[in-house]
């Protein structure tokens, strides 16, 4: 009879085995996730392949454009989130692909390509070592995302096991936000302008 | 061969058989499904427009449709072209900003010789890059009529679904895959200036 | 102990073993390529010499510095030779040009050469860039130019040139 109960009890504990790993071992795209580098709002976080400074957040619930023939609007159902900062490479020249706002329930929203004709607009930049180039980037967000977000920031969505600064927006809150906000083509470092009306 | 050794090729033998048997007959049982699945396909339902339809990653609620020679940036085609245009509302349900909605409807029957639709914003009436998720948009699929065919009076679309695995049978990756069709919608087709 | 429980614990000793052999051997091509391509140093080309490298003689023939959009940013026009001995040899693979300085840092090229490389070096800014050698026949010179824009301070710069057919070997041009 113990026999019979010790040989029950082994398959017991090797069936709870199996099932514990079962349950926790990651999935392919948890293998395969970027590696992220964490950071906050205005300060420089500093990765292996490149380093970037978020300086400025701003909410608006229109952008307008200032073009060289005409201006143009752009409305949302929700808030517009202009990020501004300052992006280097650090060992060889890159761009950086991908930029997302990680929502406090977990949804990611990716940079806006309605806005993707801006001037300096981080997915156009190519960054070189040694040359801190500004960026520019612009968010399309529910306003219940605003609050609790962070920014994530990588050369590429895709590449298994990319370096991604992980950026929290602490400070941003809904009560900033402007009715619109004017992008303009400026001449010198910055190649913008906003102005908040 | 002895009595003995008879008996344990008899025990084998039996148990070979009924452990076969097992394997026969799932096979059988699950062949038999699949046919019985194809010859019987459940129907699709009718879906009218102005009703939300659930195909899994997006839900799509079609407007109206209508036939035109401008498209929705309202610059005029260099050549003359007839466009037929199909106005629908579409809410990303997904987690992340998604631009895969190509093949989320298609004309049924198909017409030959038709170039895929192009995807308009209408708030922006310019090309639709991704959508975001849970902030649904208003937009417009433009198809560039070929020259040959008739514009038709009535438009019927086969709305296709997807569902979201979290490790599928290649990668163990997740992942979005077609499934059957969700519902069939007609359209009147108007004319625009 | 029994001799069957000898070579239950004989069966898991050699399984600890045999695990990291069966690794081992079945990448052992791709690790000793890895090897041999961390191992490789880089030829070193001086000014005014010319070396073979993937079927061709390479030869840096100038290194222009031009001021750049802002004050710190400098442009920097190289301009590169090969003379073309093996054709095959040299379409093999990707070409991939950089700019590399005395602290390791990497630049790659514009994809443009801008208007400031055409003012600035005209002659240059009609040249192909290493796509030119798409074009290459034996005996034939491709003279070929790359735009790098690099901070005003970056020093010891060297142009670095790999040929895909002839990796892991690189020409590093000075």
């Amino acid at each position: 009879m113990s026999a019979f109960l010790k040989g029950l009890g082994g398959v017991v504990l090797a069936a709870a085995v199996l099932y514990g790993m079962q349950r926790t071992t990651p999935g392919y795209g948890d293998i395969t996730s970027p590696r992220p580098v964490a950071g906050k709002l205005g300060h420089r976080l500093e990765g292996r392949a490149f380093a970037i400074d978020i300086a400025k957040v701003q909410l608006a619930r229109t952008v307008i454009t200032k073009g060289a023939s005409r201006d143009s609007t752009f409305t949302t159902s929700g808030v517009w989130v202009v990020v501004e900062g300052t992006a280097e490479a650090l060992n060889e020249s890159l761009t950086l692909l991908s930029a997302e706002w990680l929502g406090p329930n977990g949804v990611r929203y990716a940079m806006s390509q309605r806005l993707s004709s801006l001037p300096g607009m981080l997915s156009g930049q190519r960054l070189e070592p040694g040359l801190p180039t500004p960026v520019l980037m612009a968010f399309e967000i529910p306003e219940s995302q605003v609050v609790g977000g962070t920014l994530l920031i990588a050369r590429s969505a895709w590449a298994p096991l990319a370096e991604q600064a992980r950026i929290e927006m602490v400070g941003v809150k809904p009560v900033d936000i402007h009715s619109s906000l004017v992008v303009a083509r400026a001449q010198g470092r910055v190649p913008w302008a906003l102005s908040a009306q | 061969m002895s009595a003995e050794q008879r008996l344990t090729w008899r025990r084998r033998l039996f148990a070979f058989v009924v452990a076969s048997v097992g394997a026969a007959a799932a096979t059988a049982i699950s062949f038999a499904m699949t046919v019985y699945e194809a010859a019987h396909p459940k129907p699709v339902p009718i879906a009218a427009p102005g009703q939300p339809i659930d195909t899994g990653r997006w839900t799509i609620t079609f407007r109206d449709a209508r036939t035109g020679s401008l498209p929705p940036t309202g610059i005029k085609p260099s050549t003359p072209k007839k466009l037929v245009m199909v106005e629908f509302d579409l809410d990303n349900r997904s987690a992340t900003t998604s631009n895969v909605f190509s093949r989320l409807f298609a004309i049924e029957p198909p017409i030959a010789n038709l170039p895929p639709p192009a995807f308009y914003l209408a708030r922006d009436k310019s090309v639709a890059g991704g959508l975001q998720p849970d902030m649904p948009e208003r937009m417009i699929a433009v198809w560039e009529w070929p020259a040959a065919v008739p514009v038709p009076e009535q438009l019927r679309l086969k709305v296709a679904t997807q569902i979201h695995k979290q490790r599928d049978n290649l990668y163990g990756a997740p992942g979005w895959f077609d499934r059957d069709p969700a519902a069939f919608v007609t359209l009147a087709v108007g004319t625009s200036p | 102990m029994t001799s069957e429980r000898r070579r239950y614990w004989l069966s898991l000793g050699a399984l600890v073993v045999v695990l990291p052999a069966a690794i081992v051997v079945n990448s052992w091509d791709s690790l000793a390529e890895w090897r041999r391509s961390q191992l490789q140093k880089p030829i070193v080309v001086e000014r005014g010499s010319a070396q073979a490298y993937a079927g061709a003689e390479w030869q840096l023939t100038g290194l222009t510095r031009l001021p750049g959009a802002t004050p710190d940013t400098t442009l920097i026009v190289a301009e590169f030779d090969a003379v073309v001995d093996d054709p095959t040899l040299l379409q093999a693979g990707p070409c991939a040009i950089a700019l590399t300085d005395d602290k390791g840092r990497r630049w790659l090229p514009v994809f443009l050469p801008g208007r400031a490389v055409r003012q600035g070096r005209p002659a240059a800014a009609d040249k192909p860039r290493c796509y030119g050698l798409a074009r290459a026949e034996k005996g034939k010179t491709i003279a070929m130019a790359e735009t790098f824009t690099v901070p005003e301070s970056a020093a010891g710069l060297t142009l670095s040139v790999s040929i895909g057919g002839a990796k892991p070997a690189s020409l590093v041009l000075k």
